[in-house]
């Protein structure tokens, strides 16, 4: 087998890279596309202000927040089913350690904000042991889901700190998290129970 | 001169970011003279990643009108060119996704049976026009790394992110192609 020579001088030591780079860059298209595209551009408005393409993973992640808690009523809302839960409350240990989610350095949320979020998490935690395993598999699931898209937006707001949808995407997953904790404090609690 | 050729450099950057901020306002004039002065490396990249003339058509429009779209967006981060190369390697990652999208350069014949490299007839890696063949004949992933790395001068590191891939399945990519290259070329002409 031919051994190819590899690493950052590849481009000087292999012959068919070398001729690559050689190639033209430019190749004219066969016909004029200006006409097609200008009758498009009449039709297609742009997008003032929106800062689009340097954070789509954020805007990603901002639309899956809005998934978020559908899991978790599921599991709220489900008819106690005591055989599979007496069957699963020995797994309990397995489900992951329920962590707030961390905002990261480029978040606009203020102390206020964590401060109102940490109350929660208080009452939140006390209703912790009450939970059926299913329901507190669902609580991780989607707060990994919301820690994911705090991630993906600081990130972005890191290179785009003044992007008012970004800010909006941030507040959104932090709301997310609240409801996500005032739903467990909130919830009538039989079927969430285990037996 | 040296010094007039500095001087035009500036000028046409100048100029050419003058064309930029007129477009972001909306100058549709401006944004043909950005299209004249950048459609030859677009449509260039979209033919090498695609291998079909007519999809390099359909994705050079795409890439234009998204740019339209877009330009208000744009910060001058990295280079026009750069930026607009980005929008185009989307579209053509797009169009390939599309569950009917327009037919890529297959590696199978009519019967849907594998086509053996080495049954077609070794190419003279000399000349240019058969260099182009071997990376059209490339599996699309290879194929994208070879284009972007090795004709457009793009570093693994902004390859990677244009594609959507991990640097080290860029660099496996290319050791990939440039294997496949060479055994679709004479061995004594591409050594």
């Amino acid at each position: 087998m031919t051994t190819l020579p590899f690493g950052p001088r590849d481009r000087e030591l292999d012959p068919l890279l070398a001729k690559a780079a050689d190639l033209p860059k430019d190749i004219a298209p066969p016909r004029d596309l200006w006409p097609a595209i200008a009758a498009r551009l009449t039709a297609t408005p742009q997008r003032a202000g929106l800062r689009a393409l340097g954070w789509p993973a954020a805007l990603a992640a901002g639309f899956l927040v809005a998934s978020v808690s559908a899991l978790l009523t599921w599991g709220l809302m489900r008819e106690p089913d005591r055989a599979a839960d007496s069957e699963l409350a020995g797994s309990v240990a397995t489900v992951p350690a329920i962590m707030p989610v961390n905002y990261g350095p480029h978040s606009a949320l203020g102390v206020n904000d964590l401060a109102t979020r940490d109350q929660l998490l208080v009452q939140f935690r006390q209703r912790l042991d009450e939970l059926s395993p299913q329901t507190r598999e669902a609580v991780v699931k989607n707060l990994a889901i919301i820690q994911r898209a705090a991630d993906e937006i600081d990130a972005a707001l890191a290179q785009d700190p003044a992007s008012g949808l970004l800010n909006e995407l941030l507040l959104g997953a932090y709301k997310q998290e609240l409801q996500l904790y005032s739903k467990v404090v909130t919830s009538g609690g039989d079927s969430t129970r285990r037996t | 001169m040296p010094g007039d050729r500095v001087t035009n450099l500036a000028s046409a950057m100048e100029s050419s970011a003058d064309l930029v901020a007129r477009a972001c306002r909306g100058d549709v004039e401006a944004f043909e003279a950005l299209y004249r002065g950048h459609v030859g490396r677009v449509y260039g990249l979209c033919l090498r990643m695609t291998g079909q003339p007519e999809a390099a058509e359909d994705l050079t429009q795409d890439t234009f009108v998204n740019a339209w779209k877009s330009l208000p967006g744009y910060e001058g981060r990295s280079s026009f060119s750069t930026w607009l190369h980005r929008i185009a390697v989307n579209a053509v990652l797009a169009q390939r996704r599309r569950p009917q999208g327009r037919n890529e350069i297959s590696l199978t014949d009519d019967t849907g049976e594998q086509m053996d490299f080495a049954e077609e007839p070794a190419m003279d890696a000399a000349t240019p026009i058969d260099l182009e063949k071997a990376i059209a004949a490339l599996p699309p992933g290879a194929r994208d790394i070879v284009v972007l790395y090795g004709i457009y001068g793009y570093s693994h590191e902004e390859a990677a992110s244009m594609l959507g891939l991990a640097v080290g399945t860029c660099k496996a990519q290319l050791h990939r192609a440039r294997h496949l290259m060479r055994a679709h070329m004479k061995p004594e002409a591409a050594s």
